[in-house]
Order: C-alpha cells, then sequence, then structure tokens
C-alpha cells in the first residue's frame, strides 16, 4: 500500500454467494477518478456496494483510509433520496456530516447546503419535495448532498446514465470541484465515451479478472474494436 | 377473475355461516322476539334521550356563565378527548422510538426481535384490561386512563408502524448507512419524513380510536365519559346514557372531519401541502370521479 492512498484493497473477493471475480489488490489514491466497465451482471455494482460496506467481501480485505466519519459519498442506482422530502432537506444530508459540533453549526450546515444547491443550479427547486422533479434534477440533488457532504472518497454507481449533456456537464463540473479539493471518485459507469470524457483511471472487469488501465493505456486501445474486445455482449 | 373472486368471498361468507351456526348449537329460536324486545326497551327506557345531561350539575355549584360547561356531558367528554389526546401523543413516541428498534430493515435481528416481543405483549392486552391493572395500581381516575390508553396506542401503533418502516425503499437507508448516518440520524431524517403521508394518517385513526374507546375504559372507573354512562346504567337511566351516546356518535363524527382536513396536509401522490376545504372537496371528486373510471 503506498502512504497516500484513499482505499487498499488486498485480496479482496467480491459476491453474495459466489465470487464474481478473481482476487483484487489496488491502491486508490486521492484526486484519481475511476470508472468501472465492464457487462451487466459482471460485478460492477457488487464492488461499489463492497467498498461501501453494503456488502460483505467473500474474502480478503478492503481499507479506507478517510479519517473522520461520513468521509464516504455514496450514490446508488437509484439515487437514494428521500423523495417526500425537499431537495433542501435531502442536500442537508450531507453537510449534517461535513460539518462538526460548534456553536454556528446549524447556520454552517444551512450555509453549505445552499452552496451545493446553488453550484448544481437547483436552487429554485430547494423547497420542492424531490419526487416532484425530473430524473435529471434528481441526479443533480443526489450530487449536491455528496458535495454538500465534501467525502474523501465518492462512489456513484452510474449516475451519468440517461442524462442530457447539460446536465452531465453540471454534474461533473461539481464532480470536479470535489476532486481538485482531493478527493477520489469511483464510479460505474456504462457509456465508454463518458468515462473517457472525465476518469484518469480506468477499471474494465471482464472474464471474472478486473485489468486496471490509466487513462493512456485505455485510449491506446483500438477504439473501433474496443466494445468486441472487452464488453464482449455489451450493447 | 371477478368469478374467482366472487367465488372466493361466497366461500368465505359460507363458512363464516357455518361456524356461527356451531356457535348458537343450531338455536336461532333464540332471535325470535328480538326486535320486538329492543322496540320495547327502546321506546319504554331510552326514548326521549334526556337531555339534562347537558344542564349543570346540582353539585358542585356552576361558577361558569353558561350552564352547559358544567354539565355531565361536557365535563365527562372533554375528560375523554384529554385522556386520548394525551395518550395519543405520548403513544405515538413511544411507539416511534420502539417501532424504529423493531423494523428489520432498521436494526439487527438481537435488537428487533426483542422488541417486537415487547410490542406483541403490550398489544395483546386490550385497553380495557390496561384500565383495570391501572386502576388497581393507582386508583380510580383519568392517569390510570391515560397510561391505560398511552400503552394500548404503544402497541398497537408500533407494529403498524415498524410495517411501515419495512416497506419502504431501500435505497434512502443504504444511502444513509454508507455515507457514515447514524441509526438515529437514518431514523429521524430519512425513515420518518419518507413515511410522513403514513405515519399522520395512523396518529389521526388513533386519536378517533382513543377517543371511542376512551368511553369504554371510563367504565371500569379510569375517567372520561365513560365513568358517567356506568353510573347511569347502574341507576337505570337509559334515557341518560341515551343522550351521552348521542354526543359521542356527534364527537366522532368531528374528529373525522378533522381527520380530513389533517390528512388533506398530504395528497394523494404524498407531498405535504397547505390544507384547506377546497382542496378536501376537489380530493374527493377527483376521487370519486376516479373509483368512475374504474367502473
Amino acid at each position: 500500500m503506498s502512504e497516500d492512498a484513499i482505499l487498499s484493497l488486498k485480496g479482496l473477493v467480491i459476491g453474495y454467494d459466489l465470487p464474481l471475480v478473481k482476487p483484487i489488490t489496488l491502491d486508490v489514491h486521492a484526486g484519481e477518478i475511476i470508472a468501472i466497465l465492464g457487462p451487466s451482471g459482471i460485478g460492477k455494482t457488487t464492488l461499489i456496494r463492497t467498498i461501501a460496506g453494503l456488502v460483505r467481501p467473500l474474502d480478503g480485505t478492503f481499507h479506507l483510509h478517510v479519517g473522520r466519519r461520513g468521509s464516504l459519498g455514496y450514490i446508488p442506482q437509484r439515487l437514494g433520496l428521500v423523495r417526500h422530502a425537499t431537495v433542501a432537506h435531502n442536500v442537508s444530508l450531507g453537510a449534517r456530516l461535513s460539518v462538526g459540533w460548534s456553536r454556528t453549526m446549524f447556520k454552517d450546515r444551512k450555509e453549505r447546503t445552499f452552496e451545493a444547491i446553488r453550484t448544481l443550479g437547483i436552487e429554485e427547486k430547494a423547497s420542492e419535495p424531490v419526487r416532484r422533479l425530473s430524473g435529471g434534477q434528481q441526479r443533480r440533488v443526489a450530487t449536491a448532498r455528496t458535495l454538500a457532504q465534501r467525502p474523501r472518497l465518492m462512489l456513484a454507481d452510474e449516475f451519468l446514465g440517461e442524462l442530457d449533456q447539460t446536465n452531465v456537464d453540471i454534474v461533473l463540473s461539481a464532480v470536479h470541484e470535489l476532486v481538485e479539493e482531493g478527493t477520489a471518485v469511483i464510479m460505474v459507469e456504462h457509456h465508454e465515451d463518458n468515462a473517457k470524457d472525465f476518469a484518469t483511471r480506468i477499471w474494465l472487469i471482464k472474464d471474472n479478472h478486473l485489468h486496471d488501465y490509466s487513462l493512456e493505456e485505455w485510449l491506446d486501445i483500438d477504439e473501433s474494436s474496443w466494445r468486441e474486445q472487452h464488453l464482449g455482449e455489451e450493447e | 377473475m371477478k368469478y374467482r373472486l366472487f367465488g372466493i368471498v361466497f366461500i368465505l361468507f359460507f363458512l363464516a355461516w357455518q361456524t356461527l351456526d356451531g356457535l348458537v348449537e343450531g338455536d336461532w329460536g333464540r332471535l325470535e322476539g328480538g326486535l320486538s324486545n329492543l322496540v320495547v326497551f327502546f321506546e319504554e327506557s331510552m326514548w326521549p334521550p334526556n337531555w339534562k345531561v347537558l344542564e349543570a350539575r346540582s353539585y358542585p355549584v356552576c361558577e361558569q356563565d353558561i350552564e352547559f360547561f358544567c354539565s355531565v356531558g361536557y365535563l365527562g367528554m372533554m375528560e375523554t378527548l384529554k385522556i386520548a389526546f394525551v395518550s395519543t401523543i405520548l403513544g405515538f413516541v413511544g411507539a416511534i422510538s420502539l417501532s424504529s428498534l423493531a423494523a428489520r430493515n432498521l436494526m439487527p435481528l438481537y435488537i428487533s426481535l426483542p422488541v417486537r416481543i415487547f410490542l406483541s405483549a403490550v398489544r395483546s392486552l386490550p385497553s380495557l384490561i390496561w384500565a383495570i391493572l391501572f386502576v388497581i395500581v393507582i386508583g380510580f381516575g383519568p392517569l390510570s386512563g391515560v397510561l391505560a390508553m398511552t400503552f394500548y396506542t404503544v402497541g398497537y401503533l408500533g407494529k403498524l408502524q415498524y410495517e411501515v418502516f419495512e416497506g419502504m425503499p431501500n435505497d434512502p437507508l443504504e444511502a444513509g448507512r454508507a455515507m457514515g448516518l447514524s441509526r438515529p440520524s437514518i431514523v429521524m431524517n430519512i425513515v420518518i419524513p419518507e413515511n410522513s403521508n403514513h405515519l399522520l394518517s395512523q396518529l389521526m385513526f388513533m386519536f378517533e380510536y382513543n377517543v371511542r374507546h376512551g368511553t369504554v375504559i371510563g367504565i371500569v372507573g379510569a375517567g372520561g365519559i365513560g365513568y358517567y354512562i356506568n353510573t347511569y346504567l347502574k341507576f337505570l337511566q337509559y334515557d341518560k346514557v341515551f343522550a351521552l351516546l348521542i354526543l359521542i356518535f356527534i364527537v366522532v363524527v368531528l374528529i373525522d372531519l378533522l381527520s380530513l382536513a389533517v390528512r388533506s396536509f398530504v395528497n394523494e401522490e404524498g407531498d405535504v401541502r397547505k390544507p384547506t376545504w377546497l382542496n378536501m372537496l376537489i380530493q374527493a371528486r377527483k376521487r370519486r370521479s376516479k373509483s368512475g373510471d374504474v367502473a
């Protein structure tokens, strides 16, 4: 393990009953953006959920070197928003974790919440229940929640999917804001084009193996045939 | 599908009829003359209702300008409403703390199972038995009523609440857990807001239930209007009992209207909004037209 690693995986075996991927040994460092690619059902979401502490690994260990509690941001596939609560309430859940106990705690939380809401351009919707928002707006709320949390490691499961380009740009600029502060990001991504646009590292899961590529290595792979070679039946 | 449902209902009805026949051991002759007995009892003992229950009592001396406020009906009903209000609120707070410990998706089995057993135990005693117990322990009066109703509310509402919590979507809970929110914070900030519509509805139902049962527990000496009903029954003053029953009916209808108003805070899709009488009427019309569409 290198000293500045935020996440260290040592012989990690993921899966529910049977192992999905051969043991994984990797480090993730501050400021890295990792896209996980691979066909459906191969174990991308399971890997994210294992790192998030929601699924117990079958073998091996993983260590999060993130310091304080609440330093792990997580956006599940269905976003995990409280649908009947307002946008501001949802974003404040992130701020609650990043603002410590102090006399000005409530004021600081509120400021951080509205700062994140403004960054994602959803201030007009702040007092609306989340369930009334469109899919794209809901993804912006989930991103704002993570932005307000200011985590050291952000995990996101296919959260750029089904977004139009405007929303992708807004969300990615918020993610880059976090990365500049030293957050590492691991995203499950279905679209290779998106991955190439924002990732600095690619994890490809194929044939029960996790292949780790830097972006440069990945770009060297022949683009025209990459789906055939690496994603198999993936559309 | 329609015929299958009809068949199932018919079979269930037939089974119920057969069971009832077994219970009365085929002696249906008892019902003969039942209706005429009821008519005689009603005409001779209950009708007309004796509205003296709404006049001031002879003792203690009434110091109010309006006599009604010193009447048995008003004082009894107010005590029943107060008992129901306090016990519903206390019970709701107790129930929500315990139900969040009892929900299997919020707590590990070694915590949720004992809490569920405790809630079942509390619920298995009807409010009337709780009232008798508290009357024995702390004596006659409204405090026994409040404690009895509170315990029953905790048991009953606790079950309704943990079933609602267990039915909620899993992804907000997982997001909260992975982010590092504490269990109390998940309950307060994710579980309760997500289920607010159901919780509000259950709270109003429980208040109405407690008002209706408040009249029953008064009979065993736990305060409220039931205490006066019991007294009049003992002295065979059925006309006064009838007047109090009409009063209870009016109050229950008023609570039902209040419940409708409170629930109009939350619309069919679960959004919280400002309640107005117009909202309520529009909602009722919408519901009617929807059911009309289905038909």
